[in-house]
């Protein structure tokens, strides 16, 4: 039994490496599933051995992949606390918000040899929930002006070599909103949550 | 039927959010799979009567479809609005049944997948347990027969990859615009073997022999990385007979026997000094190669032989260098034979020595034997066209190496004989690398 601790950052890299490509598979699906783009748009691909959608639009996947790059020496120094996928209406208001609240144990513990193999069951468990998120959400209101932003609040003082920029606080708090656990996991190498805060009245 | 089913299968779809396919649900609640379909198909039916919470399903369909004029057998997975219209393009309807219950209405097969999935991966080693498909012969083997099974596994896999290799040559336009690159190693070296390979077959073309082998390069090159790291040298070797035969012969093209020489030169000091190294590339042959790589071998003896006995006709061609023996006619000594075969030809030789315009490849050889003192002599042989000078320089160089022991005495000679050598070795620097490391250095 291998004791790791956080200044381990080779092993820190590799959570981070983990996270952030779960994050960007769940990010797609996230945006498949709610229709927040054409579904014409993805495709199928595979991750964790399961078909997932991804989209083929190379500017989207560039933002979502600049965004991660950014967010990932966050989580590798344990200092983002949640990651937020905000859905808003043309008036900038949101209307869902997913939620993925992230938390790394300071002592990290390899317990056996099947330990990423146990996370990516985990992952995948995360994946097939996205998937029927469906079933406890209303359907989003009409229209193109569907907006994606990542929200990251941070435990620390936010880095000063990043263009980051406070958001708006009506991007931000959401009227009469409902709260719709989807999962959650605990493993040596990370606790994560995934909720959806939806709004009431969408339309 | 026992109703507490339904409960299990209202607790999994409404409270969990599950999607309940059958499969999954017979594993666990350990039942048949039939029974876990008829399951599901009450529970929906239940569900629908009592007009509750929208449930979505989706079914299995087998039977029989007609597509222009040819009929087949087909089965899918639908969902419950595309059922009926379904049903109706079939020409024959042999089963239908309930593949999954859930209260989202899924897009696409995927999540079905990845429900089977886990439920197999948990239990694995009796998924078809509870399954409607059976063999009798199906029996687990026992560990010495799984030992055995995977002891000739070993052996035929090799094959199978020049099987695959070999399909895919036959398809290759069509997998080379849908290819995608390979990542990490194979990347590496698909990206070495592609340019390798096109040089090779550009060279081959002119003479155009092999002309089988060039086309398959190139699919093999993209198909399969592997074996394109062995193909690359395997396609050289059986250039080394091919121009070693027509070196003599065509004295017209001198510029392509000169840009030849130069690979050419680098693969005969790799033979001469490491001839188990030629044993292992015969072997990778023999395993990576389509064609008939017994053949091949024996192509390629053959020409080494007739390499061999070459020499001794062409001792009185004024093509042959003058001095040094061997390296004339480009052998590959496989045994002392050739060896012997020099001793003799170095004696023609000289006489030819002065005429050599003519372009020819450049071969290094070095050679050990021992001579009638009982001596070891090493004796190394360079052409080059251009060198004309370095030929002469060769001579007493090589003369002076015959004793070594017994030039001892006459410090001169050997000093003569280590300028010579360093000035032969200068000049051989700038044609080709002369040394063992030159096999190293080419990767």
């Amino acid at each position: 039994m291998t004791t790791l601790t956080r200044q381990d950052l080779n092993f820190g890299q590799v959570v981070a490496d983990i996270l952030c490509e779960f994050l960007e598979v769940a990010i797609h699906l996230i945006l498949y599933v709610r229709e927040v783009y054409p579904s014409g748009i993805f495709q199928k691909r595979k991750k964790y051995n399961v078909p997932v959608q991804m989209s083929c639009h190379p500017e989207l996947n560039q933002y979502i992949q600049d965004t991660l790059h950014c967010i990932k020496p966050l989580i590798e120094k344990n200092d983002a606390e949640k990651v937020v996928v905000v859905i808003m209406d043309k008036e900038h208001h949101p209307v869902e918000r997913f939620v993925f609240e992230i938390s790394q144990p300071p002592l990290l513990s390899i317990s056996s040899d099947t330990l990423l193999s146990h996370v990516e069951q985990l992952l995948r468990a995360f994946i097939l929930k996205i998937s029927v998120c469906d079933a406890v959400l209303n359907s989003n209101p009409p229209g193109n002006n569907c907006y994606l932003h990542v929200l990251v609040t941070l435990m620390c003082l936010p880095l000063q070599d990043f263009p980051w920029i406070v958001a708006d606080e009506q991007e931000v708090h959401m009227q009469e909103p409902r709260l719709i656990p989807l999962k959650t996991m605990t493993s040596d190498i990370v606790k994560m949550q995934l909720y959806v805060e939806e709004r009431a009245q969408k339309t | 039927m026992d109703e507490l089913y339904l409960d299990n299968i209202d607790e999994y779809v409404n409270d969990h959010n599950k999607i309940v396919t059958y499969k999954w649900l017979s594993l666990t609640l350990g039942v048949h799979v039939n029974t876990a379909k008829q399951m599901l198909y009450h529970y929906l039916d239940h569900k629908r009567k009592e007009s509750s919470a929208q449930l979505h399903a989706t079914y299995l369909v087998s039977g029989k479809f007609v597509d222009n004029g040819q009929t087949s057998h087909k089965v899918s997975v639908v969902r419950e609005d595309q059922l009926e219209d379904f049903k109706a393009k079939m020409s024959l309807v042999v089963s239908v049944h309930v593949y999954s219950v859930q209260r989202a209405l899924l897009r696409d097969s995927g999540p079905l997948y990845a429900v089977d999935y886990d439920a197999v991966k948990d239990n694995l080693k009796n998924c078809s347990r509870y399954s409607a498909i059976h063999c009798a012969s199906a029996v687990p083997m026992s560990s010495v027969e799984l030992q055995q099974a995977r002891e000739v596994q070993q052996a035929p896999t090799p094959e199978a990859e020049n099987k695959k290799a070999g399909m895919n040559g036959d398809t290759s336009p069509v997998l080379k615009s849908s290819a995608k690159p390979p990542k990490g190693i194979m990347g590496m070296f698909a990206n070495k073997s592609a340019p390798k390979s096109q040089d090779n077959t550009k060279e081959m073309k002119p003479e155009k022999k092999e002309d089988i082998e060039a086309p398959k390069s190139k699919p093999v090159a993209k198909a399969n990385p592997v074996a394109n790291f062995f193909g690359t040298q395997t396609l050289k070797k059986p250039e080394k007979p091919v121009k070693e035969e027509e070196a003599p012969q065509s004295s017209s093209r001198a510029a392509q026997q000169h840009e030849r020489s130069k690979p050419e030169e680098k693969q005969e000091t790799v033979a001469p000094v490491e001839p188990q190294i030629d044993t292992k590339k015969d072997s990778r042959s023999k395993t990576k190669r389509l064609e008939d790589s017994d053949g091949e071998e024996e192509k390629m003896e053959k020409k080494k032989r007739r390499r061999i006995k070459k020499p001794e006709p062409d001792s009185s061609d004024e093509d042959v260098i003058p001095d040094s023996p061997q390296p004339v006619v480009t052998r590959e000594p496989s045994s002392p034979s050739p060896k012997k075969e020099v001793e003799p030809d170095r004696h023609s030789h000289p006489s030819s020595s002065e005429m050599k315009i003519r372009k020819r490849r450049q071969v290094m050889k070095s050679h050990t034997f021992l001579d009638d003192d009982g001596c070891m002599v090493t004796e190394k042989g360079y052409v080059s066209e251009s060198y004309s000078e370095s030929e002469d320089d060769f001579k007493p160089s090589k003369q002076a190496s015959r004793d070594p022991i017994k030039a001892k005495p006459s410090s001169s000679k050997e000093d003569e004989k280590k300028t010579q050598k360093k000035a032969s070795a200068n000049s051989n620097k700038g044609a080709k690398q002369a040394s063992i490391m030159g096999f190293f250095q080419k990767k």
